[in-house]
């Protein structure tokens, strides 16, 4: 162990972590690039982007909609338009050029009568300039299948039972077309900054599985929490 | 081209045949080259040559017949590599060279 590296954790076996799959992922990339298909430096900027991403901009974009009834409105009407005025560019959200997948966001919002979730069926479409990366289960055949067809059971599997009074509305996404939920402002939120209310703005809350609560942040510990 | 009489590229049949046995899907943390197909699939859709969509319906459409032997998280690189195959955007000799020159650098770390 050198003089700079001394603390103790295991040493890395670099073998063990080599796959067949690593072989055959970088060789593609390589042919790729051979080829003029796409340069090394696209794939280095998408890979430096999609690391970056989070749900942050989406948190923005609903506390702010929650103060702010005009912006409210440009963001249910133009969510494309709109998600500019937070920096986020649906166009050019890597800053490199217009990924072919990325054209219309919309804002879907919930209200006392209407809950709104969203889903891809045909594979894992996701707004990711405002949410981040997709859960892993939101790619699964489970949830793609089963959420349109049973969306109340869907949902009460992660904790959210509806009343039957409020309609349920499953949003299919597609290569052009990104959905994201606009949730209820929670009551105990007056007064709060766009900070505060961003804060309990989770990723679920915005893929439409889970209700913001004024007691929980997407930064709290679940075993944080007494029991 | 050799496909086998089932549609499947040999070379692609023999990275299943090498790689150790997977987790259940349920029981694992995504490795690094997944991220890293996933970045070159939205190279090659962005570049137009391999659009998203159509990458996606051939993942599901061979996913489910061809490659059902392969581990669902795996399909998005075998499909990939199936597509650009079929294409004709590289040969199966060019891959299989490629991958035999991949593994011999990787082994050498």
């Amino acid at each position: 162990m050198s003089p700079t590296h001394d603390h103790d954790h295991a040493p890395i076996e670099a073998a063990n972590e080599i796959s067949e799959f690593d072989v055959l992922e970088t060789a593609i990339r390589e042919l790729a690039i051979e080829k003029g298909l796409f340069s090394p430096e696209d794939h280095r900027r998408f890979m430096e982007w999609a690391e970056r991403i989070g749900p942050h901009g989406g948190s923005r974009l609903i506390a702010r909609a929650w103060l702010d009834p005009e912006f409210k409105q440009r963001l249910l009407a133009d969510g494309t338009e709109t998600s500019k005025e937070i920096g986020i560019d649906w166009l050019d959200p890597t800053g490199t050029g217009t990924p072919s997948d990325f054209t219309y966001f919309y804002v879907l919002e919930n209200t006392p009568d209407v809950h709104n979730v969203i889903v891809c069926t045909l594979c894992s479409c996701y707004p990711r300039p405002v949410l981040g990366q997709a859960p892993e289960w939101y790619k699964t055949p489970h949830y793609r299948r089963r959420v349109v067809r049973w969306p109340r059971e869907v949902l009460a599997e992660f904790g959210l039972h509806l009343p039957l009074d409020v309609e349920v509305r499953v949003h299919d996404s597609n290569q052009k077309s990104r959905f994201m939920v606009m949730p209820m402002r929670p009551e105990g939120t007056e007064g709060w900054t766009e900070d505060q209310l961003a804060a309990i703005v989770t990723r679920d809350t915005m893929i439409g599985v889970a209700l913001p609560r004024a007691d929980w942040t997407a930064a709290r510990s679940p075993a944080a929490t007494p029991r | 081209m050799t496909l086998s009489a089932n549609n499947r590229y040999p070379v692609l049949m023999a990275t299943l045949r090498r790689a150790d046995p997977a987790p259940p899907e349920s029981d694992r943390t995504p490795a690094p080259w997944e991220a890293n197909v996933q970045a070159t699939c939205e190279c090659l859709s962005w570049r137009g040559t391999l659009d998203n969509l159509e990458r996606r319906q051939a993942e599901d459409a061979l996913g489910e017949t061809t490659y059902a032997d392969f581990p669902v998280h795996t399909r998005a690189a075998v499909v990939t590599a199936h597509s650009l195959l079929a294409r004709g955007e590289i040969s199966e000799h060019e891959l299989e060279t490629k991958m035999n020159e991949v593994r011999a650098r990787f082994r050498q770390a």
